[in-house]
């Protein structure tokens, strides 16, 4: 018996059906599903057919939508970013995935609280987690330089979501994520989720810690 | 005359278990097994490519097979030739590129090989759980392989891509393997995987399967090998209450410094670890704790690295398996600023080297004037050697000792030497 299919892991080859392009950066990659499964949270693995380069991206999509979709940042420095930025419609990728354990918890989340803490494209899971299940009880506090920065907004409730801009005023907070925390009372009973930039996730831990929150309701996901 | 046949291994334990089977399947087969340095009519390297210098030592071994016997067969498997396929199958000495998946048909291969007849690796089926038992292996221990690849995508790492996505194999085949290898006299079974703590077959979990292995008749005891700190429960702690149960784990720390652990996106903090170190310490007192530690991992401050120290003092640590970040083209962390230079590795890890030893002696010397059961693995004159149940080296004169046999000793005195050993007497 070969025990590979064990899991629900697959690999395929997806075409790009669209690119959506938010800033001079970052941009929506939607591709075919090809029947690939996957939780709300998970991630999968990117590469060019043909190249050995593969780098990770977290599902921006949600578990229902037949297409699959990423959120992705094209950096001057990388150049698999940056190639991945100027593909069009109709090329063929190779996903592999899903991956990881960044996921809402098994039981019923509609009966929880949650709260999203993310840094630039570090929403993508949250995205999917809302996508997914509608009536979600969350706040999401997205750390990113201006308002030009908040992606797609419009797919969260207004309410409960809040940018929080660190170069100017233009978001609901201004200030980092670490400073909205320090300032306003934490959500006593809540999931904390947190994906993004590892040096903010370190400090929001430390400081949610410090205002009586269990480390046993955290998750992370780092990007870098 | 027997075919000769030379295996040179790499890397992990699981590449190690895997070289154990094959070389199994080959001596019952009638090959004559031979050192690496010998001539033989082929050679098996079962690559590593963890660091790139793995990759290096991984082509130094090829080139030396090669160049030994140039009629010989040179069969080169394991994670290398995964990551780099193409490009080990273009080169010229190079008979066969056999990736992971398709491992377990060396022999097969081999065979098809010598007969004459166009063989190709990728005909055989993909299993990565098709090895046949490790019966005549290197060691008196039984390496028993539960589970292979790994999801967790640490920064630094490059198994995920090359040993692929978590699988794990059937509960009833690993308790199957297990009678085999206690029946063929195996008296210590070691579970082995890239994330063994990660099993999971169709609603067994991990600590199922251990407490399903422990249920099993016959006189051995089992030792989980190399873990991740994660998914633990208070049940899985209960479980180092059984006699078959060796109270020792290689909890893999990493780093002692939690933004770092962050950045190499592990799946723990410190206190998380801490705590169950304390938890098991708690209900086990005695069990041995043995880790990795990681040295200079990009942004490693000193006082990160001092950081580490400290839990690596606390956490008492009886082995720290010590080595130096190396860049990995194709993970995350390569891509990293902050590279730490060399030098202030080399010397981290050297500190870190000379607490693991203090650790060490203190370690061993709580346990004079208390027992152990001992597995003797070698016998000189009429000194046997061999491992406590919590791993603890030990040696013991006794007229008549044979190998692999339990024996019930008292420690009284620690010998320091190279590798420090404690002498057991027999109650």
């Amino acid at each position: 018996m070969n025990s590979l299919h064990n899991t629900l892991v697959s690999r395929i080859q997806a075409k790009v059906i669209g690119v959506t392009h938010l800033t001079q950066n970052a941009f929506i990659l939607r591709m075919e599903r090809n029947g690939m499964e996957f939780r709300a949270g998970q991630y999968v693995t990117i590469g060019f057919p043909g190249q050995v380069t593969r780098r990770e991206y977290s599902i921006y999509s949600g578990e229902q939508d037949d297409f699959l979709e990423i959120l992705a940042l094209g950096v001057p420095e990388g150049s698999f970013s940056r190639q991945l930025q100027q593909i069009k419609p109709g090329a063929s990728l190779m996903v592999e995935g899903p991956f990881g354990y960044f996921t809402l918890s098994e039981n019923d989340p509609a009966k929880e609280t949650f709260v999203f803490i993310a840094t630039g494209t570090g929403i993508s899971p949250f995205h999917s987690f809302v996508r997914t299940c509608p009536g979600l009880d969350y706040r999401l506090l997205h750390g990113i330089p201006t308002i030009n920065d908040a992606y797609m907004a419009q797919d969260y409730d207004a309410e409960r979501y809040t940018a929080c801009t660190s170069r100017d005023r233009s978001g609901k907070f201004y200030g980092r994520v670490t400073d909205y925390l320090k300032q306003h009372d934490p959500v006593p009973q809540a999931g904390y989720y947190f994906c993004g930039n590892s040096r903010m996730i370190h400090d929001a831990m430390d400081i949610l810690t410090e205002k009586g929150i269990d480390p046993a309701q955290f998750q992370a996901e780092v990007y870098y | 005359m027997n075919r000769k046949i030379a295996f040179k291994t790499l890397g992990c334990r699981l590449n190690k278990y895997e070289t154990e089977a094959l070389a199994s399947e080959f001596i019952r087969k009638g090959y004559e097994l031979v050192p690496f340095h010998q001539k033989a009519d082929a050679y098996v390297i079962n690559t590593c490519t963890v660091t790139n210098q793995s990759d290096r030592k991984s082509r130094y071994e090829i080139s030396r097979a090669a160049r030994r016997n140039p009629s010989s067969a040179v069969i080169v498997t394991g994670c290398m030739a995964n990551s780099a396929k193409e490009q080990l199958e273009k080169q010229g000495n190079i008979t066969y590129v056999v990736d992971n998946e398709h491992k377990h048909a060396v022999f097969s291969l081999l065979e098809a090989h010598f007969r004459g007849e166009t063989a190709r690796p990728d005909t055989f089926e993909k299993d990565i759980f098709g090895f046949g038992v490790a019966g005549q292996t290197f060691h008196t221990r039984s390496f028993v392989k539960i589970q292979d690849g790994c999801d967790n995508f640490c920064t630094f790492c490059i198994i995920p891509f090359v040993r692929g996505r978590a699988a794990s194999r059937p509960a009833q085949e690993i308790l199957h393997n297990v009678q085999q290898v206690v029946g063929l006299g195996f008296r210590e079974v070691v579970l082995t995987g890239v994330n063994i703590g990660r099993y999971h077959f169709e609603g067994v979990r991990f600590e199922q399967l251990i407490e399903k292995i422990l249920e099993l008749p016959g006189d051995f005891r089992l030792r989980i090998s190399s873990m991740e700190p994660e998914g633990f429960t208070d049940h899985f702690f209960g479980l180092f209450s059984h006699p078959k149960l060796t109270p020792h784990l290689h909890l893999c720390l990493q780093s002692g410094s939690d933004p770092v652990l962050l950045r190499m996106r592990r799946m723990y903090t410190v206190a998380q670890f801490m705590e169950i170190i304390h938890k098991i310490r708690r209900l086990h007192p005695g069990f041995n704790f043995t880790t990795d530690i990681m040295v200079g991992f990009p942004g490693e401050t000193d006082k990160d690295f001092e950081q580490t120290c400290r839990v690596v003092r606390e956490a008492g640590f009886s082995h720290v398996h010590t080595f130096k970040y190396s860049v990995r083209e194709g993970t995350r962390a390569a891509r990293m600023e902050d590279q730490i230079p060399e030098k202030v590795k080399t010397a981290r890890s050297e500190i870190i080297r000379a607490i693991s030893r203090e650790n060490r002696l203190a370690y061993l010397r709580s346990w004079i004037g208390k027992e152990q059961t001992v597995l003797t693995e070698k016998i000189r004159s009429k000194t046997g050697s061999g491992y406590g149940e919590h791993y603890i080296p030990v040696e013991i004169d006794l007229p008549g000792i044979k190998q692999n046999e339990f024996y019930r000793v008292v420690l009284t005195e620690l010998q320091q030497r190279k590798v420090p050993v404690l002498t057991g007497k027999s109650v």
